[in-house]
């Protein structure tokens, strides 16, 4: 009885002494306060983001323990070790290259889906535990920061080092300059184009690729007619048509910051041309187009199970690594205008931004400029096939032969656009964009109906 | 320890930890989503309190109009099909004399297993060019569009996505009958037939009436399961075609975690919750199991 009575107190003591550890390392590194932000967001989420923080905060404290490193946390959609995405593993590589520089500073990634992406970092703002430097496109997401004061102006730093400044091609920054303030430093971009297969187009009979929306239109017919699927696209992912119809609101001289304004609207009959037009294109799609994922139509191309695939530049290194015949039938072309001018096009950035918080606004800069040097850019596009912001001269025969054809029609175009969801208002009326778009591609819609959906979702939260 | 036990202070002490974090993860946080419900917060900036306008904002909602007729369709739908499959499969099973243990096991399996990752398996089954639909066109049929349907007040993709929620979670409501079915007296059973009674006569005079209080334990985790019903609805369709899926929790975590709207979120959350105590009180008054208490 004694040894029984001897037992269950020993074991009430480790008990006892194991919860107290766990206290005493929280205090630590602040959970409390984490845990306290994370209610306040009433969500599990919000905790698990806040609990993801501690320990991101613990491994600070542990690095920084070992010398006088100061420590940086970056905060990042996609998980580093894991992840297959060649620009993820470039950025470990920049990582790794910065860490071992011995320059004073160490950076720990703190990482998450995209998905799960700004609810962590909100959960980390409101627990003061915000990273000194965040990832961020362009767009609703950075206007909701930059407004608030959650990230800090980079011109004085610029400034500071004219070379680096002078380093990046001309536009890269104005997604993210705000009254002429930057607010964030690209790291490589994205332009979305029609990617054609031209074994297809031959046998198709189609000698030249399409300039106009007439000639687009009139050619879809024919590889329609010489048995092939002429465009490959998901309207399960919503985006992907969304690209496509943002390109159709464009060539039809649709501006979102008109939109955004009120002095456009989307009853008028520009919003009604491409919407039209978005339909018309959708006639020739694959059939299974309404169920495919964006992996499955990508993989239609790929596979040669059709003729064209609007898509961003980051399908490149997808579309080459999982067939490798395709890079030499592949060709590009910029998505037509209706009279055959030359376009805008859509491109994507990443940015860093820097926090108003940070401790070390040296050691993010540095950063920075570890990702935007002539090594990280170089690799960008020749193991990547993303393309890089800076005037880095890279060797055109290790990049893919896509990266080249997008260079070339980019010294033609006539300006750069946003990705659609990052020029609407915010990011509900770019989900309300996407589903409306669905919707009318389904048929379940009228483009009428899409056009009052959309203005009368603007005109009560937007106009107001 | 009775002498112990008898002290309001020790039971004090032993209750204390546990009603201590009931309250800190529950009725604190709880209490903090109702004031939200009440107020515009971001999670960036400060909350602004702004009355009803959350809740005025919600009935006005059309997506969330939707989302409540389609949480009703899948609590009443997961009532109907688990409650007559549950006790059917408990009432056949409980009869087996081989055999009773590995169909048991196989039946309550999927409830195991996670939920999103049935989702997604039944995500790639449902595709339109493999799984179902190839079978189908291996006899010449064209399969729906089983996940993307829009047509008609309640879609096909409603029904898909409530029969897989049945194959789910029918495990547990045959066990939690099979428990109740055990637990009748075997002699009431002995003496019905030695009066001559046939096993259907026994199974409505008998079992049926005392399933009782665990029809009402099974109604009620149904209903309430049904009404935060999020993980297959999120993974098998991300809500869409257009929110034609959405639930009230899925509407919430988007206007919470996609669009940042904590105030507008948590007013949801209050009405979900108010609908959850209200379901749990119908069922409490309509099935009566006094007679069976005590």
């Amino acid at each position: 009885m004694s040894m029984k009575k001897a037992m269950s107190v020993l074991l009430t003591a480790a008990l006892a002494s194991s919860m107290l550890v766990g206290c005493g390392s929280s205090a630590s590194t602040g959970t409390a306060a984490a845990t306290s932000a994370a209610a306040a967001a009433t969500s599990t989420a919000a905790a698990t983001s806040a609990a993801a923080a501690t320990s991101a905060a613990a491994a600070a404290t542990s690095a920084a323990a070992s010398g006088d490193v100061k420590e940086l946390t970056w905060m990042f959609w996609d998980d580093l070790d894991t992840s297959t995405d060649l620009i993820t593993q470039l950025y470990k590589k920049n990582i790794d290259r910065f860490n071992a520089e011995n320059n004073g500073y160490h950076v720990t990634a703190i990482t998450t889906s995209l998905d799960d992406y700004y609810t962590k970092l909100n959960a980390l703002i409101a627990a003061n535990q915000a990273p000194d430097m965040i990832t961020l496109s362009p767009g609703t997401y950075m206007d909701v920061y930059q407004q608030s004061a959650e990230i800090q102006p980079l011109n004085s730093y610029l400034d500071a080092n004219a070379d680096w400044k002078n380093s990046f091609s001309s536009g890269m920054m104005d997604g993210s300059t705000y009254d002429g303030q930057i607010y964030g430093i690209p790291t490589n971009f994205a332009a979305a184009c029609c990617y054609y297969n031209k074994d297809m187009f031959t046998k198709a009979g189609i000698t030249e690729v399409p300039a106009d929306w007439d000639t687009f239109v009139a050619d879809c017919d024919k590889l329609k007619a010489a048995g092939f699927t002429p465009i490959t696209c998901s309207e399960s992912t919503a985006w992907c048509l969304s690209m496509i119809a943002g390109y159709c609101m464009n060539r039809n001289g649709v501006d979102y910051d008109k939109l955004n304004a009120g002095t456009a609207h989307w009853t008028d009959d520009n919003v009604l041309s491409g919407i039209n037009d978005m339909v018309t294109l959708t006639k020739y799609f694959q059939d299974t187009a309404l169920g495919d994922s964006n992996d499955q139509a990508t993989a239609n191309f790929y596979n040669e199970q059709a003729a064209i695939l609007v898509q961003g530049s980051w399908a490149i290194a997808q579309m080459n690594g999982a067939n490798s015949d395709i890079q030499s039938k592949c060709g590009v072309f910029s998505f037509p205008t209706k009279d055959g001018s030359a376009g805008d096009m859509i491109v994507k950035c990443d940015n860093i931004s820097m926090m108003s918080t940070t401790k070390n606004p040296e050691g993010v800069i540095k950063f920075m400029q570890t990702f935007t040097d002539d090594t990280a850019q170089k690799a960008t596009v020749e193991e990547c096939g993303k393309l890089p912001v800076t005037n880095v001269q890279y060797d055109a025969s290790k990049a893919p032969s896509q990266c080249q054809d997008i260079t070339n029609i980019l010294k033609n175009i006539k300006g750069s656009i946003g990705f659609y969801n990052e020029q609407v208002y915010n990011t509900e009326a770019g989900d309300l964009f996407d589903n409306t778009m669905v919707s009318v591609a389904m048929g379940d819609m009228t483009p009428e109906d899409g056009q009052k959906a959309l203005e009368d979702w603007y005109t009560a939260n937007a106009w107001k | 320890m009775e002498k112990m036990l008898r002290s309001k202070k020790a039971i004090l002490f032993f209750e204390a930890p546990a009603l201590l974090l009931f309250t800190l993860i529950l009725f604190v946080p709880i209490i903090n989503d109702i004031w939200l419900s009440f107020c515009n917060y971001d999670a960036i900036n400060p909350a602004v309190f702004c009355g009803v306008e959350n809740f005025v904002a919600i009935f006005k909602d059309p997506v969330f109009v939707n989302a409540v007729k389609n949480t009703i369709f899948f609590m009443l739908f997961s009532l109907l099909t688990q409650q007559i499959c549950g006790l059917l499969l408990a009432a056949i099973l409980h009869n087996f004399k081989w055999g009773k243990n590995v169909y048991k096991n196989i039946i309550y399996l999927p409830n195991v297993l996670s939920s999103a990752a049935l989702a997604l398996l039944f995500c790639f089954l449902l595709k339109p060019k493999m799984g179902l639909n190839a079978l189908l066109a291996m006899v010449g049929i064209k399969g729906p569009n089983w996940l993307m349907s829009v047509k008609g007040y309640l879609p096909l993709t409603l029904w898909v996505i409530g029969i897989v929620s049945l194959w789910i979670y029918v495990g547990s409501t045959m066990m939690l009958y099979m428990a109740g079915i055990a637990g009748i007296d075997q002699s009431l059973f002995e003496a019905a037939y030695i009066d001559g009674a046939s096993r259907k006569q026994t199974f409505f005079r008998i079992t049926l009436p005392l399933l009782k209080p665990m029809t009402k334990t099974t109604v009620s985790l149904t209903c309430i399961g049904s009404l935060k019903f999020f993980d297959l609805v999120y993974n098998m369709t991300q809500s869409g075609p257009n929110n034609k899926t959405q639930t009230i929790a899925t509407w919430l975590y988007k206007q919470g975690f996609q669009f940042f709207k904590y105030g507008y979120a948590s007013a949801m959350s209050v009405v979900l919750l108010i609908l959850c105590l209200v379901t749990t009180l119908i069922v409490n008054v309509s099935i009566n199991t006094k007679e069976f208490e005590g």
